[in-house]
């Protein structure tokens, strides 16, 4: 169904009038509690909930605007208008984030529903970015293209957002609650680290339906989820999620905040009584007005109609020639550029990550440059990982030389996604209000250290998570290598922890291997660590598979013995 | 050298209503960004009254509170904390600047 969005058709999920008007009148409403806040009518108690539950947010030096990007989809026209709205009400520059939405750092309050209202113009909004709601339902980032998916799991994150939009029981749950949707075997959307994990998969019988994971997170006490429905048909999937839901809403700790979270109710009761509740609710409503019409669900899903792709050349003598005379381009085809399912294209990952920068930040030149390269190349759509990159989902083969020299000129060319630059970092303590330590000048360090491209190839694939805080916006937890900031008498320290892992059937947390390092020697204590794994290696190994063959203790002797 | 490491030494800050933007309380009862300017209490009720001061100022800023600070023998003060340092000087790393194409 061809979309008036630059005459060009979009392939996801488009506003009704019911979308809009409901984004629309919270944008007025909050207009006017803007004008009564600055004009002294509301106090700031009165107030800090109303602005939250906008997504606005007081961090050390500004207010904060956190925009959600649903299932981490964006068309050109939005991140244009997302780099537009950086520029006139922010500085200029924003901040992706490991829940594949997009934070600006320097928002004045006069001008928070002026940029609410340029966003709803383009079908997007900060409710629920806040809260103790449902948030922004994530997704894998290759979705909708990628050559192993079963199914396009954003048609079922559009279907939960509908269904969790305001949802009035569900406004004032114990605590956050993160449910996050993969439709592929390998597992790009971390589903085992949150609060609820859908996993789409083909049965025996052929059926497709859900792997339902609760209770996972990461945070002051990670855990991995458990599995409460190995097959859930998709047509049950509300239903379900509702069954779930008021069990944790019932029965989730209200008197402790470290204790809320539906990941500490499944540890407490166990998972065995955790699904008895679930199920026992969920039979009671199983039939009711959330079992999903295959008209509902048909009429969501052809919003996801995947783009018409010409016929392109899987095998294009250029590129191949191109491989040959420029190393970089080589080594980018080989970790920024991923299987589609359609045989003459690629998917290709704009590594936000280059040499030194702040990972996941982007300017409005660069933001609008990936813009023009998506109208150009990949059918106007890009993604957001929660890796903090962007992605370009559909790049024909005999495009890749142009897209990676319009990349080059932005910056966003390096080939390391997936090696040991491409960092999760949270925003740290140089924005943060929650943050004990920094997190983005250590990535850069690191980052800095290990520019070379060709040692990063060598290094192989290698995921360090940073969080300047226990709550793990940084997600340490899950890092080959995870770096903790903490704060002791007032000085920065890491923790460092190795063998976290996401990968569906290895999900692991990392395990610490003794006291923290100062600021100024992790990067050496990163150096010790990669060193080790390089004189132990075995074929084929990557750092993470060696960790696991010879466990923690060489890595641990080593590191410290270098500080 | 520094002095009152104790954190006796406290000035009274806040966020900005109509921006965030990390503010001090001045001897004159006036908002400002200089934290040179902040308005210096030197024990513990003089800090008390400098709080009820700062509370009595606080239309147009957000949640006033005290910060322990340093004073160098040229009178220069700084926030004992990481991150009260952090909140009075900003950022300590370059961020990218909006019409860059690369960040340097």
């Amino acid at each position: 169904m061809p979309d008036t969005l630059l005459g060009r058709p979009q392939h996801f999920y488009r506003y009704d009038d019911y979308d809009r008007t409901l984004v629309a009148e919270r944008v007025e409403q909050f207009r006017d509690q803007v004008r009564r806040r600055l004009s002294g009518e509301l106090t700031e108690e009165q107030f800090k909930p109303l602005r939250l539950t906008n997504g606005l947010y007081l961090q050390l030096h500004a207010y904060m605007l956190r925009i959600a990007i649903p299932y981490g989809t964006l068309s050109s026209r939005q991140l244009r208008k997302l780099a537009d709205i950086a520029r006139k009400y922010d500085r200029g520059y924003g901040h992706f984030t490991t829940r594949q939405n997009l934070q600006l750092n320097w928002i004045k309050l006069e001008d928070a529903p002026d940029a609410l209202a340029a966003l709803a113009e383009v079908d997007m909004h900060a409710m629920q970015t806040s809260g103790n709601v449902i948030r922004n339902v994530t997704a894998d980032h290759f979705a909708g293209a990628a050559a192993d998916e079963i199914e396009d799991p954003r048609i079922w994150c559009e279907i939960v957002r509908q269904w969790s939009t305001l949802h009035p029981e569900f406004s004032f749950l114990p605590r956050k609650f993160k449910i996050a949707i993969t439709g592929s075997p390998n597992d790009r959307a971390a589903v085992r680290v949150h609060d609820i994990g859908l996993r789409l998969w083909r049965n025996e019988k052929g059926a497709v339906g859900f792997e339902v994971i609760v209770g996972g997170g990461l945070g002051r006490t990670p855990l991995i989820g458990k599995t409460l429905r190995e097959f859930l048909p998709k047509d049950e999937l509300l239903a379900y999620l509702e069954a779930t839901l008021r069990v944790y809403n019932r029965y989730g700790r209200r008197d402790n905040l470290y204790k809320a979270r539906i990941k500490i109710l499944v540890h407490e009761v166990g998972t065995e009584k955790m699904r008895e509740e679930v199920e026992a609710e969920y039979a009671a409503i199983k039939d009711g007005a959330l079992k999903l019409a295959p008209e509902t669900i048909e009429a969501i899903a052809r919003q996801f109609a995947p783009p018409a792709l010409p016929h392109r050349s899987a095998v294009v003598p250029e590129v191949e020639g191109l491989k040959l005379e420029d190393r970089n381009f080589a080594l980018w085809l080989k970790s920024n550029v991923a299987p589609h399912r359609m045989a003459g294209y690629r998917i290709v990952t704009a590594s936000l990550k280059p040499a030194g920068a702040p990972p996941g930040d982007a300017s409005s030149v660069q933001m609008e440059g990936v813009a023009d390269i998506a109208d150009a190349y990949s059918q106007g759509e890009i993604r957001v990982s929660h890796e903090q990159n962007l992605v370009l989902p559909h790049v024909a083969v005999e495009d890749l030389p142009a897209v990676y020299r319009a990349l080059e000129r932005l910056g966003f060319a390096e080939a390391n996604v997936g090696k040991i630059t491409d960092i999760i970092a949270c925003p740290g303590l140089d924005y943060c209000a929650l943050a004990n330590a920094r997190s983005i000048p250590v990535a850069q360090s690191i980052s800095n250290h290990f520019a070379g491209l060709a040692r990063q190839h060598d290094i192989g694939d290698l995921k360090i998570k940073i969080s300047g805080c226990i709550n793990a916006c940084g997600h340490h937890h899950v890092g080959h290598i995870g770096i903790l900031g903490v704060d002791k008498n007032g000085v920065e320290l890491y923790q460092i922890s190795l063998g976290g892992d996401v990968d569906f059937g290895k999900t692991a947390l990392g395990t610490i291997l003794g006291p923290a390092v100062e600021a100024d020697k992790v990067v050496e204590a990163v150096d010790a660590l990669v060193t080790t794994y390089l004189e132990a290696r075995g074929e084929g190994e990557r750092f993470v598979d060696t960790y696991r063959r010879i466990g923690a203790e060489p890595f641990k002797v080593r590191m410290y013995a270098a500080l | 050298m520094a002095k009152n490491l104790s954190g006796d030494l406290q000035v009274a800050s806040a966020n900005r209503l109509t921006d965030g933007v990390v503010v001090f309380l001045d001897d004159a009862g006036q908002w400002t960004a200089r934290l040179d300017r902040a308005a210096l209490a030197r024990d513990k009720r003089s800090a008390e009254i400098l709080l009820e001061r700062a509370k009595a100022e606080a239309f147009s800023v957000i949640d006033p509170f005290l910060v322990a600070v340093t004073e160098d023998d040229d009178g220069t003060i700084e926030p004992l904390s990481l991150r009260e340092k952090i909140r009075a000087s900003g950022l300590t790393f370059d961020a990218i600047a909006a019409d860059a194409v690369r960040y340097a």
